[in-house]
């Protein structure tokens, strides 16, 4: 198992080396830059600027003082080998770590709210209709779950503020700071990922209940409960595990329509905003860091499967 | 379960966590509070730095500078000066300063604002040598540029800083020597780049000193806290010289970059003042309550469309005026706008100095299908036949979108011409148009200071400028237009200052048409009826003379 | 091996098994199909799912015939105007603050076009961009999965550390790059015989054949499908991978059949049925992809009307005008219904287990 961790811990550093190159070759090759201004700066000023960010650089030399394999012999930061991401290139007063810091825990409290959403609705949606198969039960919940993908959290974020907060008053509009801030927004978010969930959860039940093995746990006399929740979810859980990683990693580093919608500092805002501004830095910064998280939870899932199914083994 | 407690653990530490980091500081100050929303994060609050609405508005408030603009009249008026006088030649500004502004320093350990030293001259000079100063790169240090020196430095023309005309005569006189006469000069050293700045502080803290705890200001409020991307909050600074005239004690600036978002927490009073999404002007209009909330005020602004005059058919006068005289500007104001906008016929709107904007002599382009097709016509193209293909290129918002549809379809029903719509966001969006700009493109400008010297001659000056219409400097046109615009900069007589802007914008508007003038913006703003305001056309709000009574 | 790719495989071979079995008798093949498509018949969703398909996909090609107006056709000075039986049925009182008129079936848009053409002309940019996210998915994907499951060993690791790399991607992160890329490198270009002007002259192209005045499609095609085909790249290698060891290949391989015409003719026959569903269930997904766009400003040029663009307007409006939203939410919504519907049928009649259930 150990052995099994520490080659995919190993992987991870191709994997970041990759990514990192191809991002940082895309967001250069996109015309414009961070400097350019409605009034053109002189072109010392510009040139100033370029050096203080080490722009100056020949590409490969920018990349290698980025990943912190050279020195930058005008920037003061060591590169991300050291965990220092750089300095904020539009928000001059800010570094990359210091963005972080402020908006991950932000985006994190945020996301894994809407996963629980997602897990708390998905599951048991699942359930019923997978154990109900073809019955009113399942075509409701799967009609549920369906509209849950079709409605963009763009409309569905207005309107619970039309509902909530403008109608009937009981929540805030937008912002970040109390309990209550949080239950619009990962309720939005989370609806439409639990409506993946219910129709996996769904169909590996569907899978699972045909199975010799509960078959063989009915036939000893179980109750069906014990046999549904004992037996057959945990092993129809694998399959929903496999996708809680990637949605993990999605919903934990922030998501740009909710944040928009509902003004929350998060980080999914920078994803989008650093592109526009041309923030180096700060593109890589975040693509990596989502390559991280993505990364660990999949390994975290892979884990978890020799607890779901002690059949698996690593070799 | 085990997983679903640990993630419940999980989940309530980052909660603890987000809310800790989010709702410490509270300020100390007590009495009326204001909410309000900067909508957006700051880009930053280092004068020398401002370029933008939203950080002007965070400078405004805690910088005082030489002089400022009265909200009703724009006249300079006193701040942190007493009175200025000018030399015979018209070259040397001298400012005598009051000796009761104080630096100080909000301390988040104890919650109280520090007094620190005065406010003197030499911190003018700092702040104004700062601003010009290459390795600062402030993109506003053109607007110094009048500044003895400060082209030369800025440009690294010349390494010597202390060659800029700005110098302490004593602790509480500062004085500038300028490049040439400039009477509307009062107004810029108001602005905020040449605000005094705390050289210690900058020094010490380096590019961090605008985070709270660190920075050192001397405006009405105080920042006590700036949580990025989320809020900021100001309170009243209780050592300024006016602080009690200063009625509201602490301002809670959102960041809500959504305008539906914002007005929707206005409604549901999280906000006291908002600005009117387009989508619901109509029914804010038809409301009893929102509409008398509701406030149209003037803004120093224009909205246009330049032509690149080098690209075929713009390279033809007459293609350019026929496709200004073909946009119905009020129809566009009535149907798409609805801000109670103005039709606009110059360059620079109303209430700048110079501007012919209100001149009803001067009549403009004015919305004629019929002479626009018969201008096509001449210009040989008759009904649009043999035009080569037009785009028309806006940055990508929303806003912009809408009038670029509304103004393709204009074309199209009145000079029959098909205009492909391009977007660039706006980082690419302006390097296209500094460098090679498409056939149409939008622009706007607003006022840095209420003159037309800041229009005409800063924004389209073909040499001096950025010359984005490609306007050919050598054309007898061009020579005309810049003869003009230099003459008026140079004169110190308003009458005749006036007339040479208003042939200046005779040739950029009509004749020559290198831009299609579209309308000057309005501001549409609702406030709560328990808040007493003022509406500021030029830099930020004033809010130290704002009142909160009866919320 | 991660425990993942065993469980894929485990799960796949399954399958393949049934399968194989049948595919030993050509007849029975043909039996499978019908089989299938008589579960899918049989299936009132799918069948529901699949009828909406094709009039989503008729009311794209001839939206010129069924819609009203055209998408551009319309009097500013109708802006937001409603018919009168909409002011009944909708909250609010529309009809305090904007103008009635019974010109539009649906009410018109802020430039006072005819709400219902355009979103009938969304068509066309929604189902293409659904379909070739689909079409470049399944032939990038099926390729790549393909070659990789077939020759195995060395190369089927590299291949797969690739997928897994792009994996890693934040999608819509590299979708977002490469449409700033794409539009700001190419679109407006008009310097002839670079390689910027010959993107912009296909990207018309591309937008003309649609019957789109403009809207620079061919960059959010290229956009999506360059990031939709890894998993199906990886869903085709597993399939094989369980595939070639079986009898009936083998047979082929001592029989002297190259290695296309294996492919070709027995082993993509044998897997394209769980390809098929998860390209079927990934459409909605590229179709949010370009509502997710047009939020964020990167989506179709004005006035190319799209789904996306109209519910990003709508939204925004949902106080004052909450049919604008609507009206195209509901088409997205239905669209996305009857995909996942089809979807799903296919599924359970593909699967072998699912036999005998009804």
């Amino acid at each position: 198992m150990s052995r099994f961790i520490i080659r995919r811990l190993i992987w991870t550093i191709p994997v970041i080396l990759f990514i990192s190159i191809v991002t940082f070759l895309l967001v250069h090759a996109v015309p414009g830059g961070p400097f350019d201004t409605e009034k053109p700066r002189p072109a010392e000023i510009q040139a100033n600027l370029m050096k203080h960010y080490g722009l100056d650089q020949p590409l490969w030399k920018q990349y290698t003082d980025y990943m912190g394999f050279t020195r930058n012999p005008s920037g003061d930061y060591a590169g991300i080998l050291q965990w220092d991401f750089g300095p904020s290139i539009t928000q001059r007063s800010r570094t990359v770590n210091e963005i972080f810091a402020a908006h991950l825990p932000v985006s994190a409290t945020l996301g894994v709210a809407a996963l629980l959403i997602a897990v708390g609705v998905g599951v048991p949606l699942g359930i019923i209709a997978s154990l109900k198969q073809n019955s009113a039960w399942d075509y409701l919940s799967m009609a549920l779950a369906i509209v849950g993908v079709s409605v963009p959290s763009i409309v569905i974020g207005p309107i619970l503020i039309l509902v909530f907060a403008l109608t009937l008053g009981w929540l805030p509009v937008a912002g970040w700071g109390s309990f209550k801030h949080i239950l619009m927004p990962s309720l939005a978010l989370g609806l439409s990922s639990s409506a993946i969930i219910a129709r996996l959860t769904r169909a590996s039940m569907l899978q699972v209940i045909r199975e010799d093995y509960i078959r063989t746990a009915r036939a000893k006399g179980l109750s069906e409960k014990v046999v549904i929740v004992r037996h057959a979810l945990k092993n129809a859980f694998i399959p929903v595990a496999t996708v809680l990683g990637p949605m993990f990693a999605a919903l934990v580093t922030g998501t740009f329509v909710i944040e928009q919608i509902f003004a929350i500092p998060g980080l999914g805002k920078y994803f989008i905003s650093s592109i526009t501004n041309r923030d180096y830095s700060v593109v890589m910064g975040t693509t990596l860091l989502y390559a991280l998280f993505l990364v660990a939870s999949n390994l975290f899932v892979d884990v978890t499967y020799a607890f779901l199914d002690p059949r698996i083994q690593f070799e | 379960m085990l997983r679903k407690k640990s993630l419940f653990a999980v989940l309530a530490v980052l909660m603890a966590l987000a809310i800790v980091l989010s709702g410490c500081a509270k300020g100390g100050a007590t009495g009326p509070e204001i909410n309000m929303n900067l909508n957006t994060e700051p880009p930053t609050a280092d004068p020398s730095l401002a370029t933008d609405t939203t950080s002007v508005q965070v400078d405004e408030l805690l910088f005082l500078g030489l002089t400022d603009f009265d909200d009703q009249t724009l006249d300079v008026i006193p701040e942190l000066a007493t009175e200025w006088s000018v030399s015979a030649d018209g070259l040397e500004w001298t400012f005598k300063m009051r000796d009761d502004a104080f630096w100080v320093r909000y301390n988040p350990e104890n919650g109280k604002v520090e007094k620190l030293d005065k406010v003197t001259a030499h911190d003018v000079a700092y702040g104004v040598k700062r601003t010009i100063d290459p390795n600062t790169a402030s993109d506003y240090a053109y607007v110094d540029y009048i500044i003895k020196n400060a082209y030369a430095v800025n440009t690294g023309e010349s390494t010597d800083l202390d060659s800029v005309g700005v110098e302490a005569v004593d602790d509480f006189t500062v004085k500038f020597t300028l490049e040439q006469p400039a009477g509307y000069f009062p107004g810029i050293a108001g602005m905020w780049i040449n605000r005094p700045q705390p050289r210690e502080a900058i020094e010490t803290f380096g590019e961090k000193w605008t985070e709270p705890g660190n920075i050192v200001t001397n405006g009405s409020y105080v920042m006590t806290e700036w949580a990025h991307e989320s809020h900021m909050t100001m309170i009243k600074n209780p050592h300024h010289f006016d602080a009690k005239d200063v009625q509201i004690a602490k301002i809670n600036w959102a960041m809500v970059v959504e305008e539906s978002t914002a007005f929707a927490m206005y409604e549901n009073g999280e906000l006291d003042v908002a600005n009117a999404p387009l989508a619901d002007i109509d029914r804010i209009k038809a409301d009893a309550t929102l509409s008398s909330e509701l406030y149209i005020a003037p803004d120093l602004c224009t909205y246009y469309y330049g032509f690149n005059n080098t690209k075929p058919p713009f390279d033809n006068k007459l293609v350019r005026q026929a496709f200004s005289a073909a946009i119905d500007r009020q129809k566009l104001i009535d149907t798409v706008l609805k801000g109670e906008q103005k039709v606009a016929k110059t360059f620079a709107c109303p209430g700048i100095f110079g501007s012919p904007a209100e001149d009803p002599a001067f009549e403009g382009i004015t919305f004629d299908p019929a002479k626009a097709k018969q201008l096509l016509a001449d210009a040989g193209y008759p009904n649009g036949e043999g035009l080569p293909e037009i785009t028309l290129m806006i940055n990508t918002s929303e806003g912009h979108q809408k009038i670029a549809e509304f103004i393709q379809a204009s074309w199209k029903e009145n000079l029959g011409v098909e205009v492909q719509v391009a977007n660039q966001e706006w980082a690419v969006y302006l390097k296209t148009v500094h460098e090679d700009s498409p056939q149409v493109y939008r622009m706007g400008w607003c006022a840095d200071y209420p003159d037309e010297n800041n229009w005409v001659a800063e924004v389209f000056h073909p040499i001096k400028g950025s010359n984005e219409p490609k306007w050919d400097p050598e054309s007898d046109s061009a020579k005309r237009f810049m003869q003009l615009v230099e003459d008026a900069a140079l004169s110190s007589d308003p009458e005749e200052r006036a007339r040479l802007y208003y042939e200046a914008e005779q040739i950029l508007t009509v004749d020559e048409a290198v831009i299609a003038p579209i309308y000057y913006y309005t501001r549409v703003v609702l406030t709560k009826p328990y808040v007493n305001r003022t509406y500021a056309p030029l830099g930020g709000e004033h809010i130290d003379k704002w009142s909160v009574e009866g919320k | 091996m991660t425990k993942q790719e065993s469980a894929a495989r485990a799960l796949a071979s399954g399958r393949a098994d049934a399968q194989g079995l049948n595919s030993e008798n050509q007849q029975k093949v043909t039996n499978l199909w019908q089989d299938a498509i008589y579960r899918l018949t049989r299936n009132r969703a799918a069948v529901l799912g699949l009828i909406l398909i094709v009039l989503l996909v008729l009311m794209s090609a001839f939206a010129h015939v069924v819609a009203p107006m055209h998408f551009t056709a319309g009097d500013a000075a109708l802006n937001n105007a409603v018919p009168l039986w909409l002011t009944k049925v909708m909250p609010g009182h529309m009809e305090t603050y904007t103008q009635i008129s019974d010109i539009y079936p649906l009410g018109a848009d802020y430039l006072g076009r005819d709400l219902l053409s355009r979103v009938i002309y969304g068509t066309r940019v929604s189902l293409p961009v659904g379909f070739v996210g689909a079409l470049t998915a399944l032939l990038i994907g099926l390729i790549y999965g393909s070659v990789s499951g077939y020759y195995g060993g060395k190369v089927d690791n590299i291949m797969m550390r690739i997928v897994d790399i792009m994996y890693a991607f934040p999608t819509m992160l590299l979708i977002i790059l490469m449409m700033a890329f794409f539009k700001s490198s190419f679109s407006g270009a008009a310097t002839p015989g670079t390689l910027a002007y010959e993107f912009n002259r296909i990207n018309k192209v591309v937008d003309s054949l649609l019957g789109l005045q403009s809207g620079g499609m061919l960059f959010i095609f290229i956009g999506i499908g360059l990031t939709a085909w890894m998993g199906i790249a990886r869903l085709a290698r597993g399939q094989i991978l369980s595939l070639k060891e079986k009898e009936f290949i083998l047979a082929s391989h001592m029989i002297g059949a190259r290695d296309g015409r294996i492919i070709w003719r027995h082993i993509l026959p044998n897997i394209i049925g769980p390809i098929l569903v998860s390209v079927t269930l990934a459409i909605p997904g590229y179709i949010s992809t370009e509502v997710f766009l047009s939020f964020i400003g990167l989506g179709v040029d004005p006035p190319a009307p799209s789904w996306g663009a109209m519910i990003s307007d709508g939204a925004k409006a949902l106080r004052s005008y909450p049919h604008q939203v609507l009206l195209p939410a509901l088409f997205l919504a239905v669209t996305m219904f009857a995909f996942n519907f089809l979807g799903d049928g296919l599924r359970d009649a593909l699967d072998p287990r699912m036999r005998g259930t009804k």
